[in-house]
């Protein structure tokens, strides 16, 4: 009987274990930019993270070759792009080159008379035009004369140079050698776009390497030694935060295993013991990725590489479990000294972090979800799988000198009460007059990128000369064509605007391609050819040029007249159609239209030109947008840090009842916050997100300690007991110290966060609950 | 740097605009030059400031009669050369480096072009500024530079080196005497031509 009530937790344990198992095998790695979009985004927000998502924004990558001369760059530059114009896996290789233009400036020439504003009645009268050919009589004598007096003859009227200007403020990347290049001449520049979308990580990585390997093959020989190339962009992010994250997820798994194996082996000395407690961390991790994936369908890099934390607060359990076996007892008992506590400590955790679920920040709440549902797994595989495990009479020997310095230290505790106190008035002080502003204030400080990369991708769009975008116009509609109509009524507006020098100018859809309506308009506004004929012979009067030059023009405006109307596909295969489509994107609810503006000097007053009650046309300030979802993360996360804490304090005032005992538990815990919390600051450091998600980690690992204290200072112990609690104690807190503080090394900004937070706080909790309530250990 | 930013940056990044002709600059070609156009060259490069009035007639096919200009030219070693149309309408051209200002008399504003966006109108200028800097190896760059002629009188023929600029000029003609240029003539394909007469102030 006895033996098959132990064989049944194994036998469910396996189960569970394969379940666990083949549901990982099958996890989907997300893109980790979506771990920091809001699940429930306002409709600006949703406009913006749409096209992060899956628009044609996440699949640019911007890559810079550096390390030559500008001569070798540029070549390098044109191999790499020749090549990828042949991959299908790029819809778009743009280096500058007059050749991968040709296709736009051909768009833009052929349906110059659809295209143009200036195209309205009256614009081919004789004293207009007359006014036109003397402006092209101007131009032929000046230096770019020779570049026009091609076109003369087909555009008399000029609407090329009128397309162009509309250019005017907009940035161009700085050529050198015919190629896009960097104004010092270090760095060629390459804007490609990847066939599939950006979301799609193993698409991107395969994106990425066919470049590497591109440029590998078309840089052979000396000409070329030294050359670099360097890739950013959305999709490269999402690439290397994953491969990244995996990494120091792999790496430091491993790091951590061996310090706390080496710990483990020292104190237990049998390898059979060091597997064993190996297995609810294993368990934990496998159940908490399980669970992320089953609950969200996909699992972000952050959560995963989080996973490897739980390694520090999971082999906990197990140590208690295996320094509380003693010969006197069967290995099935030796937990139920310590169960209440311990199952306490672990519904402590629960509550600290199951706030967190409810978070609208998907990477937070994942983080919750992983952490409750792996040290649940970890603590039930603790109590019930492992003792089914250990060998019959296992007993640590604790070597005697060790435990009784470890029993003096702690008596001699209290005496540091005076200096906590100081230290924790000191805290409190220097975070109050901290100067700085605490909390890091921007969204990109919760990417899982290193500092390098984001000063990478911020000099190569330098170089690119593009400047930050602050305000945006969205329009939507119910159609394409109600979007276009709308962008042209408020490109009208604008242009007022940029005439009074409140802006600079702006992008639209319709520049390219205008609605049906206007389309027709202008073909309506264009004389048939005998008037324009007649126009045309009375605006030369007086002027030079020879009376049948313009023959190409009256056969062009005669086929403008009668030509198919601009769609969609009429831009297929050119940079204009992929700047339209960025522009203009359709969602299940209907059409929107994105209006970027440049150079804006009073945001209020095109506010107020553009106000419309039915909200269809909204002035966004993108700073604004960003700084304010940040906030609300912020806001968010503290709040629900304080219903976790909240929730920790009657959790324990339930358990413990008495005022008097859940203070003792909690001092020690608000103590090590407070000091840890002051310490990061007092480092240089701003406090993100994630220093909380660490701080709360190390309450949830510090009550541990700070209830076994007040256990044994509450209750009859034996000496033996007592002892073997410190020491579980002190070795659990070695390991949680080695786990965390590995972590804080990685290089990664989030996990070096909560890295550094909960090696601190736990190692200060240990320390404080000691000086708090170490007097009455064993008395 | 906000994630947003970011993104809107990328959609911009499709943005990017359209040049007229952006062609590509090629290799210098290495001509062994004759010792006398490094004389040439030297002797020019002596000259530090320059003014001088122009005239300029451009012969054109699709016109009926050519169009004359006259204006004043101003050099200062070693790269800024202003050309100050006056007639028949006031346009003031000022080459600084890499950049060019194109000021209109009719009060429509001042517009910056940098040359190496607009290689053609890059290999024009350099053919005045480089000649009258001395400046060979930019020359070279874009031009296959031959010398004809004696100190007194001599004549420069520029072939430009790029077939796409090739395409738009045959040859350009400098004719000077000393450290002076008289004239610069712009053979342009398809049987156009201008023809700059200079008069240096030596007052």
């Amino acid at each position: 009987m006895k033996r098959i009530n132990q064989r049944w937790p194994i036998a469910a344990w396996l189960i569970f274990l394969a379940f666990c198992v083949f549901l990982v095998s099958r996890i989907q790695i997300g893109a980790d930019i979506n771990a920091f979009l809001p699940s429930s985004p306002t409709p600006a927000q949703r406009l913006l993270t749409e096209q992060l998502r899956d628009g044609i924004v996440s699949r640019l990558i911007l890559a810079g070759i550096d390390g030559g001369t500008p001569e070798t760059l540029a070549k390098a530059s044109k191999n790499l792009a020749h090549r990828l114009h042949n991959e299908p896996a790029f819809s778009m290789a743009n280096n500058g080159e007059e050749s991968s233009l040709d296709k736009d400036q051909a768009y833009i020439f052929d349906n110059r008379y659809l295209l143009s504003s200036a195209v309205t009645l009256g614009h081919f009268t004789p004293e207009v035009l007359h006014g036109s050919l003397e402006r092209a009589l101007q131009l032929l004598g000046s230096p770019a004369g020779v570049m026009i007096k091609n076109i003369i003859p087909r555009d008399p009227s000029g609407e090329l140079l009128h397309l162009l200007e509309g250019f005017t403020g907009q940035s161009r990347p700085p050529m050198q050698e015919g190629v896009w290049m960097s104004r010092d001449g270090k760095r060629a520049l390459l804007v490609l776009q990847t066939a599939a979308a950006g979301y799609n990580i193993d698409a991107q990585q395969q994106a990425i390497q066919l470049i590497l390997k591109c440029f590998a093959e078309s840089t052979q020989g000396p000409e070329f030694s030294g050359l670099h190339i360097q890739l950013t962009g959305p999709g490269v992010f999402s690439v290397e935060s994953r491969n990244h994250v995996e990494n120091v997820a792999f790496n430091f798994s491993i790091i951590t295993a061996i310090l706390v194996s080496i710990l483990l082996l020292l104190v237990y000395r049998s390898w059979r013991v060091l597997a064993i407690s190996l297995l609810p961390v294993i368990s934990g991790a496998l159940a908490g990725i399980a669970a992320v994936s089953m609950g969200y369908g996909v699992v972000f890099g952050v959560t995963l590489g989080f996973g490897i934390t739980l390694i520090g607060e999971a082999v906990d359990y197990a140590i208690y479990f295996f320094t509380h076996l003693s010969p006197e007892k069967p290995p099935s008992k030796a937990l139920e000294n310590i169960w209440p506590t311990l199952r306490l400590g672990v519904l402590t955790t629960i509550c600290g972090f199951s706030p967190m679920f409810l978070a609208d920040f998907p990477g937070l709440a994942q983080l919750g979800l992983f952490s409750a549902v792996g040290l649940i797994v970890a603590v039930l595989v603790t109590r019930w799988v492992l003792p089914s495990l250990v060998p019959a009479n296992f007993s640590p020997n604790t070597p005697v000198r060790l435990t009784a310095l470890i029993m003096k230290l702690i008596k001699q505790a209290p005496r540091l009460r005076p200096l906590v106190l100081i230290a924790v008035i000191a805290a409190v002080l220097s975070i109050a007059l901290h100067r700085d502003p605490v909390w890091s204030d921007s969204l990109s400080s919760l990417f899982p990128i290193s500092e390098a990369k984001q000063q990478l991708d911020q000099t190569l769009r330098n170089d690119l000369g593009a400047p930050d975008v602050r305000y945006l116009i969205a329009i939507s509609g119910n159609d394409r064509e109600e979007v276009l109509e709308r962008s042209e009524a408020v490109g009208s507006q604008l242009d007022i605007l940029t005439y009074k020098q409140i802006l600079v100018g702006y992008d639209s859809p319709v520049r390219y391609l205008p609605s049906q309506k206007t389309q027709q308009a202008r073909q309506a506004a264009l004389p048939d050819e005998e008037q324009l004929r007649a126009y045309l012979k009375q605006a030369l009067a007086g002027l030079p040029f020879r009376s049948d030059l313009f023959e190409p023009f009256l056969k062009e405006v005669a086929a403008a007249r009668s030509q198919p109307l601009l769609t969609p596909d009429s831009l297929h295969g050119t940079n204009l159609g992929l700047q339209t489509e960025s522009l203009l994107a359709h969602y299940d609810k209907g059409w929107k239209a994105m209006l970027p503006l440049r150079g804006v000097t009073d945001a209020s007053s095109i506010r107020k030109a553009l106000a419309r009650s039915d909200g269809s046309i909204v002035l966004l300030d993108l700073k604004q947008e960003s700084d304010s979802l940040y906030q609300s993360y912020v806001r968010e996360a503290i709040t629900l840090s304080a219903f976790g804490a909240l929730a920790i304090t009657l959790l324990l005032f339930i358990s413990l009842r008495s005022v008097r005992r859940v203070a003792a538990v909690l001092l020690p815990l608000a103590a090590a916050v407070i000091i840890a919390t002051a310490i990061v600051l007092a480092s240089g450091q701003k406090l993100l997100i994630f220093h909380l998600v660490g701080l709360l980690l190390a309450v949830a690992v510090g009550s541990n300690y700070s209830l076994f204290f007040d256990r044994e200072s509450n209750a009859e112990m034996q000496e033996s007991d007592s002892k073997r609690t410190m020491v579980s104690l002190l070795v659990a807190n070695i390991a949680t110290i080695f786990g965390f503080g590995m972590l804080s090394f990685s290089g990664v900004p989030v996990l070096t966060a909560i890295g550094e937070t909960v090696a601190i706080g736990a190692f200060l909790s240990l320390l404080f609950s000691a000086v708090l309530m170490g007097r009455k250990i064993s008395q | 740097m906000t994630v947003i930013s970011r993104l809107v940056f990328w959609l911009l990044m499709l943005c990017v605009s359209l040049s007229i002709t952006p062609a590509s600059a090629t290799e210098p070609e290495q001509d062994e030059a004759p010792w006398s156009l490094t004389e040439l060259m030297h002797g020019l490069a002596q000259v530090k400031n320059s003014k001088a009035t122009f005239v300029e007639r451009k012969h054109l096919s699709m016109l009926t009669t050519p169009l004359s200009f006259s204006g004043t030219l101003e050099y200062t070693a070693p790269d800024r050369l202003v050309k100050h149309t006056l007639l028949p309408k006031s346009e003031k051209l000022t080459l600084n480096q890499d950049k060019l200002v194109v000021q209109s008399g009719d009060a429509s504003g001042s517009r910056t072009l940098s040359l190496q966006e607009y290689p053609a109108i890059w290999a024009f200028v350099e053919s005045i500024r480089s000649t009258l800097a001395g400046d060979i190896e930019t020359l070279n760059r874009f031009y296959n530079v031959s010398l004809e002629g004696h100190q007194k009188q001599w004549l420069l023929k520029l072939r430009p080196v790029d077939s796409k600029i090739k395409n738009l000029v045959n040859e350009i003609l400098i004719k000077g005497s000393f450290d002076q240029i008289n004239t610069i003539e712009i053979r342009e394909a398809g049987g156009d031509y201008s023809v700059m007469s200079i008069s240096r102030d030596d007052s």
